[in-house]
């Protein structure tokens, strides 16, 4: 084996000579065989997104906010439990005690879906991505692609994590708990992994129009968070449509196991979300095709 | 061959590139030369498809960039050396851009030996100079052996072996039949590269020919004379033709060649003690056809 590793430099050095040498006989501009395809780009994309030194630490970070937030939530939750009104008691939800996570897992991911693109137009290796692959809109749908194929399921670990923890400490406590074979518990968990994989594609849509990592975040925050910390304050009727329709918060009811009537359920929440995720991505596809790099 | 046809691109009201027409060829190191703000990287990013055209067309190989099934296996460019992720290594860099084209990740450790940055390959490129993200860029463009490479500002950081590698090399992609345009502010190192000029000047094309053509026929031939009769060559001389007097003993004669100075002096009886053309340089023809340029375009709009 040894003899044979040895023997490899020579070996390529030889193949790039006379691969060199043979190149003027192809015609100017006749490219040799071999066309790049969507399966090239996905590849291509797939490597920057797990080289991106921030990709890690978004994540473990992220996942470690969920299970303590889960913890916390839960004990806190869980000793007070028994001083509730009955009513109180009556619309206690463990499921969303243990998934608060999922407020700031949102921006993570979509901190992440950002800077999939930002990280691009900041350091300008935008300029190499679309010579290597002038196809835009293969660009942008690789990028999509491998940042769902990563957010999904760590979204449906950190919607686990949470849950087991979660649920682990209110049973500690005496409160009302799941377990993970209710119904409701696959739904949250695996709803709640949808959710931040739709975040992080809201995220990577709003990226691509803002060019701007930091405009990203501030607008992440804005819509994911802001908004529904001012929605009860809004006036009467603005603010019960906000609360019911603004799309992530109508999309957090998927991490919810009772259900308010004022709210949509959680399945029709999770379709205005990917709805309005949909339509964004629209318009960024649109944009990215048409801006001059 | 890359052939640009009435390209364009407009600003609002500004014209970055105005209706510029020329065809680069292969097996030469064609320059690119302007000043700054003339349209070069603008017609370059036209050229690989980053910008959109206002009008007119630019296609390298026969079709446009973009129409191209695998665009880094027809044309290598470096265009910014500064971009690269800091916090992604050398190696990850460049197997990102070969993946997008199917090109095989030895290919990758091939290009990276070339350019001389095997041994840092795994460090992460915020750790690199100027000179080694020039070298990575090179390393990019060389990926796919594509028949077309273009060059914006090779030489920029890079250090006097960098330079000569760098020229060196592009005469070695020249010589082996490929197409190799090249835009650089250093006129010595364009001059001792380059075969052919494209000049451009606020968005225009102003001159495509030979390096030697071009320096012929924006500089005048000046001949350096040393004589103890200076003054009564000068004003023999200085009749007919431009005469500088650069000290006591030696003038500087533009409009007549050398021979042609030596038989008036024959003739005069006057002795010379040198009589030598002098070599002009690609740098001072450049400025006085910029120059030139600068003063074209100021009686045009006097003119209106």
């Amino acid at each position: 084996m040894s003899h044979t590793t040895t023997r490899l430099p020579a070996q390529s050095a030889k193949a790039r000579r006379r691969s060199l040498a043979l190149r003027p006989r192809r015609g100017p501009g006749r490219a040799p065989g071999g066309k790049a395809t969507l399966w090239h780009c996905l590849h291509a994309e797939w490597i920057k997104l797990r080289t991106m030194r921030s990709t890690l630490y978004v994540l473990l970070g992220t996942l470690a906010f969920c299970i303590g937030l889960a913890a916390l939530n839960g004990s806190s939750a869980g000793s007070e439990f028994a001083d509730l009104s009955p009513a109180d008691q009556a619309t206690f939800d463990p499921l969303a005690t243990s998934m608060q996570g999922y407020l700031l897992a949102q921006i993570a991911l979509g901190l992440l879906g950002g800077l999939v693109i930002t990280s691009e137009y900041g350091v300008r290796t935008i300029v190499s991505t679309l010579t290597s692959v002038p196809h835009r809109a293969r660009v942008l749908a690789s990028k999509a692609v491998v940042l769902v194929g990563l957010a999904l399921p760590v979204g449906i670990v950190m919607s686990l994590a949470g849950f087991l923890v979660g649920q682990g400490v209110l049973s500690g406590a005496g409160a009302p708990h799941l377990a993970l074979s209710d119904g409701v518990a696959l739904r949250g968990i695996v709803g709640g992994g949808v959710y931040l994989a739709l975040a992080g594609l809201f995220g990577l849509a709003l990226g691509t129009v803002i060019r701007s990592t930091t405009a990203t975040v501030t607008t992440l925050f804005g819509v994911m968070l802001i908004v529904q910390a001012f929605a009860p304050a809004l006036p009467g009727r603005v603010g019960d449509w906000v609360l019911k329709y603004w799309p992530p918060i109508a999309g957090g009811q998927v991490v919810t196991s009772y259900q308010d009537p004022a709210l949509l359920s959680p399945g029709a929440g999770l379709g205005i979300m990917a709805g309005c995720v949909a339509a964004l991505l629209a318009v960024a596809f649109a944009v990215f095709r048409k801006r001059d790099a | 061959m890359i052939e640009v046809c009435g390209l364009t691109k407009r600003y609002g009201e500004v014209l970055a590139v105005d209706d510029l027409t020329f065809a680069v060829r292969p097996g030469e190191v064609t320059g690119f030369l302007g000043p700054n703000g003339a349209g070069k990287s603008t017609t370059l990013r036209m050229v690989l498809g980053l910008d959109t055209a206002s009008s007119g067309t630019a296609t390298v190989g026969g079709r446009p960039y973009v129409a191209h099934p695998a665009p880094l296996k027809a044309v290598g460019a470096l265009l910014d050396p500064g971009a690269v992720l800091p916090s992604r290594t050398a190696y990850h860099h460049v197997l990102a851009l070969a993946a997008g084209n199917g090109i095989p990740r030895s290919r990758v450790n091939e290009v990276l030996a070339e350019v001389g940055l095997e041994k840092v390959s795994r460090r992460r490129t915020g750790t690199f100079s100027l000179g080694m993200r020039q070298r990575l860029g090179i390393a990019a463009a060389l990926l796919g052996d594509p028949p077309v490479l273009i060059f914006d500002e090779p030489l920029n950081g890079l250090d006097p072996e960098g330079i000569v590698w760098i020229r060196s090399l592009m005469r070695k992609m020249a010589a082996e039949g490929r197409v190799v345009l090249m835009s650089s502010h250093l006129m010595t190192e364009m001059e001792r590269t380059a075969d052919h000029l494209i000049v451009v000047g606020r968005g225009k094309l102003i001159a495509d020919m030979t390096m030697r053509d071009f320096i012929a026929a924006h500089s005048q031939r000046e001949v350096l004379v040393r004589t103890p009769q200076a003054d009564a060559l000068r004003s023999l001389l200085a009749l007919a033709v431009d005469v500088r007097v650069e000290n006591d003993d030696t003038l500087i004669v533009t409009g007549l060649e050398a021979a042609e100075i030596g038989a008036l002096a024959a003739a005069g009886g006057m002795e010379l003690h040198e009589l030598s053309p002098r070599q002009v340089s690609l740098e001072k023809a450049f400025m006085q056809l910029t120059r030139d340029a600068v003063e074209y375009q100021a009686d045009k709009e006097t003119d209106r």
